[in-house]
């Protein structure tokens, strides 16, 4: 009875939407008996990645992977070569555990892949999960699984196992509970899992949109939503008003034009998509707190210019770095203040949406100015809203750092005794320095060290999966047969697209419809 | 009413939206009920207690339809019967795209409003025909005359069932029952004479006539349809008891002197041939298709755009800032928005031998003398008389999020509402809820669970769980393309859907009816995985049926099934080339075509019985009803998301998920919190009784096909 209960959860963690189930009609993911997979294991540098997959079609997945006509003996660790099943190309040699349900973590058929942890072998073989789409699998079985046809789970007609798509935040662990394989007090910390993962996830996947792919991304949903729009109004009102002619000729020609722009992109994207891996550390505070002399300390470089003028750093400056070993994207950003010139005023917005984005924000203040309206204004809105959220509301972390410690006299008041825990540093002399790193190493363990902050692999995998499933969607449209078949290859192929977007209920669809023509009687 | 004529009476109640007393139907028979603004006819409540639990009663049949009931209380007395039962109130036409799979889903539930089309409609066209059976729009146009007449008779003479008219005032309000959550709960109401009437359950279905306002030109008088007093009594009373009520708009068109029209020069729309019913009971419909009556179209012109334009001063609805329906918009606001198009007007018979044409797209509030000025500027219109003008009507509804899916309300126990008091237009999404507070006012009083149609299985579920989750600030209908699950929720299988429930759960269906959908059923199941067992290599089938596009070049076996998806294939070419066993299945028409449709969309079917499998399942997690939001501590929830489903109140963990704003960890939370109570009332009364949603999801699992 509660084995659909991930289906919700997953689908309203999608971000802002209207209607969950309305939007994600006909979208391949929510159903039960979807197989899923993850990178299980956090971002830190290690030397094996555990992937893991889990529902009915794992067996199928672990089959096609190593190549082999048998599973190997369950809950034993066994060493099988993972090839590409399109291209045949190796990808690693891994150890793999087969765990047929409902032994295994969530009651499910799972399987365990623990591979070499590079970026590449761990991004191959999410790309390889994510293709084992049905229609791929129509290709391959044939083939490879022939003498499989007695074999009773290939006896299903060829589309009716369901492909494996990337897990919705928290969702192997829903199905735990599902399947019972949680008790009451485990579930405690569910919830919390679940909206930690959820914003985790959100923040990774505003990263990777951030740019020119989400551009993209943005610019093909609101096509599509368009172009449905049109043919459901066609539908609805085609009959009793007088629709403009051309209206689903207008929509073939997009939906083609789409088709080709996907299909470019997923052939190029393959080779070179930048990465922005690592934990997201943004620098910010009012200007002249220092926050570009610590990102030069932190990464000992000169990455930023530092000057005692307020507003040097404009735009975001980003630079990877290894902080007590684990991998950091730095971000220094413009100092927050209102009423300046357009110029700044830009570098003041990118810091505000870099911010959004941020595991672990670092605040900075000048612990010799904390009286100025604009540290009281810093204090007020950005620590307070972060530190307001219980530890359960949001999994974004913030460490306070008063800088310019060399500045306070030594025998003078304390810093102001309502200040939330802060850290005392002094970029010119160093002082303060070990403490800060410690307590950095602190905050990115549990940031790295968490599987579910969002690996950039696994939301590249999900980004390939859905703009693959909103291709193959787009080539069953039809409208020269059954329109309102043709209608659902759109709306599946949107919900497709919307995963990555947001957005995407009906009332979207309405509202394109009421606008665009004089329906009605 | 200055300024208007008095039109005669068959002709003056045509106006306004229609209300529905579909409800109103099935609850006196079962229950009693009231439908207070408009029909003012009751049901003693002594005769309830006969009929209740009445073993020759069972199953007790439901006659809901759309018997719009609008008699002005000067008009009461005359006959001293019911002289508005049956009324349709606004356009002469029932059905349409999405409105037609509501039709056959009320005709499911053995509801009375499309048997009775059936018997009197004048004109009958599937709309969407080259778009897929998924998508079909059955729609009539209806003579009022005969509609009123069948549905009166059918009423009229339904055994145990009295008809009373009279205008109700108020509400009887007594203590609540303590096993329900509700401050009070009502027992009756009071008449505008004074006089009570006890009842076990009232289901409202005021149309627009709460303070309905109705508005031409720059004049406005109150009243729920033209020459009839509106509701303020029962607003006010709806009001103090604390309800959010909120106002829309809507309006009608002028109707047109049939013999000033010049038709000769206008488009001509003929009716089908054959004509397909809207009731599943039904083979054919009672008219033969060349005794219909035709449709003709004109459509609108610059010089309507000037009229608009220049009179706007004029035109008092068309600035106010009530919430109007986007889709059925008056012309004023088409002009506004499409400036310089030509706007189609569809003439449209009211009946038989009615004198009247009713101008579907002319909707207007423009001083009565303006409105004939710009009908005459349009083609075919040049000499035409309007008999009586268009208006607007402003009327209360009160926010749906107050009612549950059952259609009773929060705060009133054994108080439902169904029709514009939820904030739908149409008489089909009227009908659509007089079916369902119909049959859960009956089960309510007979102490039996609630009746709701899910999402999953029908656009009745659709449009109770938008109204009940999302509330609506416009007039609320009924479209396709607001159904996830549309491929799967057709006009052909909602018998499949519906009828078997409702004969197993709400009783609420022939015994007749309910023999003829198993017996469709089962065929189907057969005559599919008969379908399904016959496989021929590709040349094979491309010589037994020539005709077929198939691709010769696949070596894998093909079944007939998949041969049935091409569209040039039918279960008739398929019989010929494979008689045995297939002759079998062509012999009933109906059952053949709805094989062919079933293959069409087999693929696609699967997929989406796996996604309805997961809502279900969600929809099968219920929350306790007595919870609130507001203090409870068990669970752990942001304010937000405290108010909202303190708001809306959803009855299951689907609901919950589907309300804006309420987030996942919130879910997780409610279920964690379900599940504990749960354990809670497993410890203590040690019965099996709290597994009641194990057993709901495993009787919705079986109800799939």
């Amino acid at each position: 009875m509660w084995r659909g209960l991930w289906t919700l959860a997953a689908q309203a963690a999608r971000g802002p939407r209207r209607l969950c189930t309305r939007r994600s009609s006909g979208a391949a993911a929510p159903g039960s008996g979807a197989t899923i997979f993850a990178l299980s294991s956090g971002q830190g540098r290690c030397g094996i990645a555990v992937i893991r997959t889990s529902g009915p079609s794992s067996g199928h997945a672990l089959r096609i992977l190593t190549a082999a006509r048998d599973l190997p003996p369950a809950r034993h660790a066994s060493l099988r070569l993972l090839s590409d099943p399109c291209s045949g190309e190796p990808l690693d040699r891994a150890l793999v555990l087969w765990f047929p349900g409902p032994r295994s973590f969530t009651g499910e058929d799972c399987v365990e892949f623990h591979v070499h942890g590079g970026p590449a072998v761990v991004s191959g073989v999410l790309q390889a999960l994510g293709e084992l789409q049905p229609w791929v699998r129509c290709l391959v079985l044939p083939m490879g699984l022939g003498g499989d046809q007695g074999a009773s789970d290939w006896d299903l007609p060829a589309g009716s196992v369901p492909g494996l798509r990337p897990a919705e935040a928290g969702e192997f662990t829903r199905r735990a509970f599902a399947n019972g394989k949680l008790n009451l007090t485990e579930v405690e910390g569910l919830a919390d899992l679940i909206h930690a993962e959820t914003e985790a996830q959100r923040r990774q996947a505003l990263r990777q949109l951030d740019g020119e792919l989400g551009h993209l991304c943005r610019g093909w949903a609101e096509t599509l939503t368009k172009a449905l729009a049109h043919v459901e109004a066609y539908i609805d009102f085609g009959e009793d008003d007088n629709l403009e002619e051309g209206v689903l000729e207008q929509a073939d020609i997009e939906v083609r034009a789409l088709e080709v722009a996907l299909g470019a992109h997923l052939r190029d994207a393959r080779r070179g998509q930048r990465l922005r891996s690592g934990a997201h550390v943004v620098v910010t505070g009012p200007p002249n707190a220092g926050k570009s002399s610590l990102v030069n300390l932190l990464s000992r470089k000169p990455v930023s210019i530092v000057s005692p003028e307020p507003g040097t750093t404009r735009d975001v400056l980003e630079t990877p770095v290894d902080l007590a070993g684990f991998p950091v994207l730095l971000s220094d950003t413009a100092g927050l203040r209102e009423g300046v010139g357009p110029v700044e005023q830009e570098g003041v917005r990118r810091a505000r949406e870099r911010l959004e984005q941020a595991d672990l924000i670092l605040a900075m203040l000048d612990a010799s100015d904390l009286a100025s309206p604009s540290s009281c204004n810093f204090l007020a809105t950005v620590v307070a809203s972060v530190g307001a959220r219980s530890p359960s509301d949001s999994s974004q972390r913030l460490l306070l750092v008063l800088n310019k410690s060399d500045l306070l006299s030594p025998e003078g008041p304390g810093p102001r005794p309502d200040l939330p825990p802060h850290l005392l540093l002094s970029c010119l002399t160093g002082e303060g320095l070990d403490g800060l790193l410690e307590a950095l190493r602190k905050e990115l363990a549990a940031v790295c060290g968490d599987p579910s902050t969002g690996s950039p692999l696994l939301t590249r995998a999900r980004h390939q999966h859905h703009l693959q499933g909103c291709l193959d969607a787009l080539s069953h449209y039809k409208p020269s047969k059954d329109l309102a078949l043709a209608a659902e290859a759109l709306r599946v192929a949107r919900g497709h697209l919307t995963r990555l977007t947001g957005g995407g209920g009906t009332e979207e669809i309405l509202d394109i419809i009421f606008r665009d023509f004089c329906v009605g009687k | 009413m200055p300024g208007l004529r008095q039109p005669p009476p068959q002709l003056g109640a045509a106006l306004g939206l229609c209300s529905s007393l579909t409800a109103w139907t099935q609850s006196v028979r079962s229950a009693g009920a009231v439908d207070p603004g408009v029909g003012r006819r009751l049901l003693p409540s002594r005769l309830l207690g006969s009929e209740v639990g009445d073993p020759p009663l069972k199953p007790v049949r439901i006659l809901p339809s759309v018997v719009s009931a609008s008699v002005s209380v000067s008009r009461k007395d005359q006959a001293g019967q019911a002289t508005t039962l049956g009324q349709m109130s606004c356009n002469p036409s029932f059905g349409g795209i999405g409105k037609g799979h509501l039709m056959r889903e009320v005709d499911a539930l053995d509801g009375l409003c499309s048997r009775i089309c059936d018997q009197s409609g004048v004109h009958y066209k599937v709309l969407n025909r080259r778009k897929g059976p998924a998508v079909w729009g059955l729609r009539a146009q209806i003579d009022r005359k005969l509609y009123k007449q069948n549905m009166q008779k059918e009423i009229l003479n339904t055994p145990l069932l009295t008809v009373q008219e009279g205008a109700v005032e108020d509400l009887i309000l007594t203590e609540p029952e303590p096993e329900h959550t509700g401050k009070c709960r009502v027992s009756g109401v009071v008449l505008v004479d004074g006089s009570t009437v006890y009842a076990e359950s009232v289901i409202l279905t005021t149309g627009t006539f709460l303070r309905g306002m109705i508005v031409i030109g720059l004049e406005m008088h109150p009243a729920g349809r033209l020459g009839d007093q509106p509701s303020i009594g029962l607003a006010q009373t709806l009001e103090k008891l604390g309800f959010v009520v909120g106002r829309l708009k809507t309006g009608t068109p002028p109707r047109i002197a049939k013999d000033s029209i010049n038709f000769s020069i206008l488009n001509k729309q003929t009716p089908d041939n054959p004509s397909v019913p809207f009731s599943f009971t039904n083979e054919t419909v009672w008219i033969k298709p060349e005794d219909q009556l035709p449709c003709y179209l004109t459509h609108t012109n610059p010089r309507v755009d000037e009229i608009v334009l220049k009179n706007l001063h004029l035109n008092s609805h068309v600035k106010e800032t009530t919430r109007g329906p986007r889709y059925c918009p008056s012309i004023e606001s088409k002009v506004l928005r499409f400036p310089n198009r030509l706007h189609q007007v569809w003439l449209e018979p009211e009946g038989m031998d009615s004198d009247l044409i009713y101008p579907q797209g002319l909707s207007m509030t423009l001083p009565a003398e303006l409105q004939e000025k710009m009908i005459t500027c349009i083609r075919g219109l040049e000499k035409a008389k309007v008999i009586q003008p268009g208006y607007g009507v402003q009327y209360d509804y009160l926010d749906p999020r107050q009612i549950t899916p059952s259609l009773e309300t929060h705060l009133v126990q054994r108080l439902f509402f169904a029709g514009q008091i939820n904030g739908t237009t149409g008489y089909e999404e009227a009908a659509a809820q007089g079916v369902i507070a119909g049959i859960n006012a009956s089960l309510r009083v007979s102490r039996k669970p609630p009746f709701v149609v899910s999402r999953t299985e029908g656009y009745i579920g659709v449009l109770i769980d938008d109204l009940t989750t999302l509330g609506t600030s416009e007039p609320y209908r009924m479209f396709t393309s607001r159904v996830e699950f549309r491929l799967s929720l057709r006009p052909d299988n909602a018998d499949i859907r519906l009828t078997l429930r409702g004969y197993k759960d709400a009783g609420c269906v022939s015994q007749q009816r309910y023999e003829r959908a198993c017996w469709m059923k089962s065929s189907l199941e057969e005559g599919i995985s008969v379908l399904k067992s016959i496989e021929f290599s590709s040349s094979k089938w491309k010589n037994l049926i020539p005709e077929v596009s198939i691709s010769t070049s696949r070596s894998l076996p093909v079944r007939a099934l998949d041969v049935l998806k091409y569209e040039e294939v039918d279960m008739d070419s398929l019989a010929k080339a494979v008689p045995e066993p297939l002759k079998k299945y062509t012999k009933c028409r109906e059952l053949a075509e709805r094989l062919k449709i079933e293959a069409t969309y087999e693929s696609v079917l699967f997929h989406q019985l796996q996604e309805i499998k997961g809502v279900q399942q969600d929809e099968a997690l219920q929350l306790p009803k007595d919870i609130d939001y507001l203090t409870i501590r068990d669970v752990s929830l942001s304010h937000e998301v405290r108010e909202k489903l303190h708001f809306s109140r959803p009855q299951t963990i689907g609901a919950a998920s589907r309300i804006p704003g309420v987030t996942p960890a919130a879910i997780i939370n409610l279920l964690r919190f379900v599940k504990t109570t749960q354990q809670r009332q497993a410890a203590m009364n040690e019965s099996p009784k709290t597994d009641q949603c194990l057993r709901n999801a495993d009787r919705l699992q079986e109800r799939q096909l």
